[in-house]
């Protein structure tokens, strides 16, 4: 694979640490590129599974049930010949919609159009139960020699018809066993069902509000998906004796904290988990705690490698030195910087957001206040812009706002949802 | 299997080597590899030693397992291009190297090295405020002894010889930068001397020092002047410092990828008598600066061997503070003759 497939990483830190430090910040930047990464012939062997929300409420506005049809549609048609496939329906229960028996069918022209004509045959009326989803698509993967494993959901609503308890469960089952890309549709869905899903199962959460974006946004995951050319990716962390790693965050094209996700390798080597990679950059924030050394000293804080089957794609080094010239130790690194504002960004827009909806005026005005500074501070014009639809923006350089009276439910999950997705530090 | 005719080593079978990979012999000429490194039939023999070479064990956990990148693999420090403390001793010329009491490694560097006739030594002290100074230093004495040693072996006069070998130790000490210097690129000084029957020759880029040290009544004096702001004013007459501190001490010529000019200043003298050439770095003479002072440190040392003088000097700075990393290396006027040289 890494022939093909060239991995490189770049780090990012101010290597200079003021007597007694002992904290390492290093941002890395990873890139995948390369012919093999586009080419049929060296991509793994792919399974998909397509959950479609088919409650009762899919049916108004009728647009969403059709439009959830045409993307199911154009989903199945960007699926590689060969890859195994499977719809489900998603309602208080889960039903296959094709094939019909449990197991998963390589996509061919026959059984293409097969699926798309049972497809089509859909109707809507029932709950919305997504541990039962999941569940389904978690047994049609189980077994199948597939090396990479995806599936897509589509909601329209909350998780109504099973607790959070039951949801978590499932999504601790599913946990490293296939990847897995939500959307909600309409004005229903709620972000605090989204986020887990995207977070457990590494993959993509977003709120479409036009129904007519459906079959663009399936077929924008499902080439994703086919894109990917090396499966189960972990990023590989050695420490020196006596460090130990503070958090592994990817930090770009969304934040999600991996330390919970170590897995012991040896003594002084854990693995993260990254999922599936295509041709594509992401950027991971890695903090490291190190015995503080002696003016002079040089230390390698962290080895880190990209790493598939034991087979390293990538490695950097990251560097401790101590210096007792503060012009050098005082000094942050500017994309370092730039990850912390945008992790202080998310949790500022998700607990003023929380703090909104639990009418706690003052928390949430405070909280999404520095939130809009926050965007405007990083050029982050999306986030910015959802945040307009919430608060009403006085001063966004101090952050002062006023919070909405009259807000669609639906701003306020989009911007949830959005909260962790990040913008890249302006090249300056 | 083919084998090397050169040195007799089997070759690598299906490929087309132009050279011998062990020994450089050239395959399609029959030409024998050059003698780099060992002695030349033209030349006299002589030999050479020199503080640079890695520490075996991790100075921070003792641990021997170093990865490719030079870091220890337990506790994740640098490996150093030398040891905390070194001695060489070539009999009729030696030296002392310490990392001292303050510093985590030691940035001085030196190499000795003795022909029939003619003695020398070069010390070279890594500035501390540059990146991995260690490398500089050691990769330029590395460099230099050898280089100083063939022009010598090779008949050059000592100012050539030693123009030649500050060349060769700025190249050493320039490339240790790597690939990308980056903007604080490792650099070190320059010291080195030659003596031979008739004449004491010294030169140097920086503010490491050689003394000569006269025995009986003779007047003790630096040799060198610091390329720092002090040193060239103290040469211009202006009173200063023997070892000033703060700006004026700063240095203004170095060796290293940014170093803006590398010639050495070459200076020589005939001596009417016997005595001691000191070559050292700034982590001994701060506590003696004086030619004076150290001429009675040196009278006051056990005189066993030159090395029991080394060792003595380099215990005199620690005992004073080891504020710096301490080197002192000795040769004397009039080399011994030639017998006395080992071979």
């Amino acid at each position: 694979v890494s022939e093909q497939a060239a991995f490189e990483m770049k780090v990012y830190e101010n290597q200079y640490l003021p007597v007694g430090g002992e904290t390492v910040d290093a941002v890395l930047t990873v890139s995948a590129s390369g012919a093999g990464l586009r080419s049929a012939a060296t991509a793994p062997s792919a399974a998909e599974v397509i959950m479609v929300d088919c409650s009762g409420s899919m049916a108004s506005p009728r647009t969403k049930i059709t439009e959830a049809k045409k993307a199911c549609g154009v989903a199945i048609d960007t699926l590689r010949d060969g890859v195994a496939f499977a719809i489900v329906a998603g309602r208080n229960d889960a039903r296959m919609v094709y094939p019909v028996d449990f197991q998963l069918v390589p996509a061919s022209a026959q059984t293409r159009a097969e699926a798309k004509a049972a497809v089509d045959r859909l109707t809507a009326s029932g709950g919305t139960a997504m541990g039962q989803w999941l569940s389904l698509a978690n047994t049609l993967f189980a077994g199948h020699p597939a090396e990479f494993k995806h599936a897509i959901m589509l909601t329209d609503g909350q998780n109504q018809h099973e607790t959070p308890a039951q949801l978590a469960a499932v999504l601790r089952a599913c946990e490293g066993r296939f990847i897995c890309d939500s959307r909600g549709v309409g004005a229903d869905w709620v972000a605090r069902d989204l986020l887990p899903i995207a977070s457990t199962l590494l993959g993509t959460a977003d709120g479409l509000e036009d129904p007519r974006e459906l079959p663009a946004a399936f077929q924008a995951m499902t080439e994703s998906a086919m894109g990917k050319a090396v499966a189960e990716v972990s990023v590989r962390v050695w420490t020196p004796a006596g460090a130990t790693v503070r958090f592994v965050k990817q930090a770009h094209p969304q934040i999600e904290d991996l330390t919970a996700r170590r897995t012991e390798v040896n003594a002084r080597t854990g693995d993260y988990p990254t999922g599936a990679w295509g041709a594509e950059s992401r950027d991971y924030h890695l903090s490291v705690q190190v015995p503080a050394g002696a003016i002079g000293e040089e230390l390698l804080a962290a080895r880190v490698s990209l790493v598939s089957q034991d087979q390293v794609l990538g490695q950097a080094l990251v560097l401790a030195n101590w210096t007792d010239d503060t012009a050098l130790s005082t000094k942050i690194n500017p994309r370092v910087a730039h990850y912390t504002g945008q992790a202080e960004l998310a949790d500022a827009i998700q607990e003023g957001l929380a703090a909104r909806e639990a009418g706690d005026v003052e928390t949430a005005t405070a909280k999404l206040g520095r939130a809009v500074q926050l965007a405007a501070e990083s050029g982050h014009a999306d986030t910015a812009k959802l945040l307009g639809r919430v608060v009403e923006v006085i001063d966004e350089r101090t952050g002062t706002v006023r919070l909405k009276q009259k807000v669609a439910g639906v701003d306020a999950e989009l911007a949830g949802v959005r909260s962790v997705k990040t913008v890249r530090v302006k090249n300056t | 299997m083919a084998t090397c005719p050169g040195c007799g080593v089997p070759l690598p079978d299906g490929e087309d080597f132009r050279y011998c990979e062990h020994c450089g012999y050239d395959l399609a000429t029959g030409e024998p590899a050059p003698t780099t490194g060992q002695p030349d039939q033209q030349k006299p023999a002589g030999r050479w030693l020199t503080s640079a070479g890695p520490p075996l064990a991790c100075a921070g956990c003792g641990d021997t397992w170093f990865g490719v990148e030079g870091y220890c693999e337990t506790c994740g420090q640098r490996r150093p291009s030398g040891e905390p403390h070194s001695e060489l001793d070539l009999g009729v010329v030696a030296g002392v190297t310490d990392v001292g009491k303050r510093h985590h490694q030691n940035e001085d560097a030196m190499g000795i090295g003795v022909l029939p006739g003619t003695l020398l030594a070069v010390v070279c002290d890594g500035v501390s405020s540059s990146t991995r100074p260690d490398t500089a230093s050691h990769a330029a004495v590395d460099a230099a002894t050898r280089t100083l040693l063939d022009e010598l072996a090779g008949g050059a006069e000592p100012d050539r010889a030693i123009t030649a070998a500050a060349g060769a130790a700025q190249a050493g000490a320039a490339l240790a930068a790597g690939a990308q210097p980056g903007t604080n690129p490792p650099s070190s000084t320059f010291v080195c001397a030659t003596v031979s029957a008739d004449r004491v020759t010294v030169g140097w880029v920086g503010d490491s020092r050689a003394y000569w040290l006269p025995e009986g009544d003779g007047t003790p004096a630096c040799l060198t002047t610091d390329d720092s702001l002090a040193g060239r004013l103290a040469a211009a007459g202006v009173a200063v410092a023997e070892h000033p501190a703060g700006p004026a001490g700063a240095l203004i010529r170095w060796l290293g990828a940014d170093a803006p000019d590398a010639a050495p200043h070459v200076v020589g003298f005939a001596p009417t008598g016997p005595g001691l050439v000191l070559v050292c770095s700034d982590g001994l003479f701060r506590y003696r600066p004086t030619a004076a002072e150290l001429a009675e440190s040196v009278r006051a040392a056990p005189q066993d061997s030159l090395l029991a003088i080394a060792q003595s000097l380099v215990q005199l700075a620690l005992a004073a503070g080891g504020v710096d990393n301490i080197t002192a290396v000795l040769l004397p006027f009039p080399p011994p003759d030639a017998e006395g040289v080992p071979s």
